[in-house]
């Protein structure tokens, strides 16, 4: 079953945020990991580098594909999950929380009135896998 | 490899046509999954002996070795509407046509449904031992391997197909070396096969595979296809790419990654 964690908010790309003031941590969703399958290896910027919203900012690597991860958001990178280096596998296992990949320092926190809430992710999902 | 990756920036970017691309190798060559680690995957002082490049590709996976293969690329955009929008169903349209374009040549190929099972004691650098989904296989032995990678408006796919295999020097190219050498050959050997193995000898072989592929893909699409060079846009991000990520060689700047 997957799971929608009230407290985020989603990209229509599959990317969860966890806003905290002008923070904004991200990792992908419990639908992604599941339709990517295991998870091998993933490229994540560099501290201090930036994001921008709707361009890539890693490289995901599961068993069927690489997969270009876009950003939900506009920012600085001010931490990387190193915990991944030693156990990738917690992005299937705990995609939103432990499985976090990066923190971003917004720019610009109206980027955020683009995100869906827990049910708008839902109801994205559906349409998706009705349109399959 | 720049070129693939050049038609599929583009196709990311602006509203693209599908291209079909099939290409050869200028000389023996390796190309590694986008994730690998060159030190620990393949003996780059065996490659450099024996002439052979290394290159990464865009794609994941694992190393491929060409030599007498046929490359095929396959570049499209979400927009087209052409294919799946998922990573399976890509790889069955992609595998249905290639299947389909074999079998005009009486090469009874077909796809596994599943990954075949995992051998622990498999030469795992290689990705002609390691099984995966849709696989093509003829008489139980894989003859195709594929690799995809997909960015928010376009995916790329593209793999080699063997016209002849190499055991021996897959062996030597390939890390870890496992022992015994030849029980490691042997297996190679049982689990791969190469479409010279089928088909009568004959001239032109590249040309006749590609022009039954592009029959089936032509066929598949209700398509026509239009034969063109790069567009000008697809030319400059070559050319960028060449100066930057594909000249810079196997053991070129590669970010930190975290993961297997």
């Amino acid at each position: 079953m997957k799971v929608f964690p009230e407290d985020l908010l989603y990209s229509r790309e599959h990317v969860w945020v966890r806003v905290d003031g002008d923070l904004a941590t991200i990792g992908i969703t419990d639908y992604a990991q599941e339709k990517l399958g295991e998870i091998l290896s993933v490229e994540l910027p560099e501290t201090d580098s930036e994001v921008e919203r709707d361009e890539p900012f890693g490289v995901i690597e599961s068993s069927k594909a690489s997969i270009e991860l876009v950003s939900p958001v506009t920012g600085d990178v001010i931490s990387v999950n190193e915990d991944l280096t030693d156990d990738i596998g917690i992005i299937n296992s705990d995609p939103h929380d432990t499985g976090w990949m990066i923190v971003v320092e917004m720019k610009d926190l109206d980027e955020l009135d683009d995100l869906l809430d827990a049910r708008g992710y839902h109801d994205f999902i559906v349409q998706e896998v009705e349109g399959d | 490899m720049a070129i693939d990756e050049a038609m599929f920036r583009v196709a990311g970017r602006t509203a693209m046509p599908p291209t079909l691309r099939f290409y050869g190798w200028s000389g023996p060559s390796v190309s590694l999954g986008y994730f690998q680690c060159v030190e620990n995957e393949i003996d780059v002082a065996f490659c450099r002996r024996e002439g052979i490049d290394v290159v990464f590709r865009p794609t994941g996976g694992k190393a491929v070795y060409h030599d007498d293969d046929l490359t095929y690329a396959v570049v499209a955009g979400e927009e087209e509407g052409l294919f799946p929008p998922d990573i399976l169903g890509t790889y069955r349209v992609i595998s249905d046509c290639l299947i389909s374009g074999l079998r005009r040549l009486e090469v009874n190929t077909r796809y596994a449904d599943e990954g075949r099972e995992d051998d622990p004691d498999r030469i795992h650098a290689s990705c002609f031992s390691v099984p995966s989904h849709f696989e093509l296989l003829v008489d139980g032995r894989k003859i195709c391997g594929s690799a995809q990678v997909r960015s928010r408006r376009a995916f790329l796919q593209h793999g080699s197909l063997l016209l002849t295999f190499d055991p021996v020097k897959t062996y030597d190219i390939m890390l870890p070396h496992r022992e015994p050498r030849e029980e490691q050959i042997r297996r190679l050997r049982e689990s791969v096969t190469a479409l010279r193995d089928h088909l009568l000898a004959g001239a032109d072989l590249h040309q006749r595979i590609c022009t039954v592929l592009k029959g089936a893909f032509a066929e598949h699409f209700q398509a026509v296809f239009r034969e063109e060079g790069l567009t000008p846009q697809e030319e400059d991000i070559k050319e960028q790419l060449l100066q930057t990520k594909y000249r810079s060689g196997p053991t070129g700047l590669r970010k930190k990654r975290r993961g297997s």
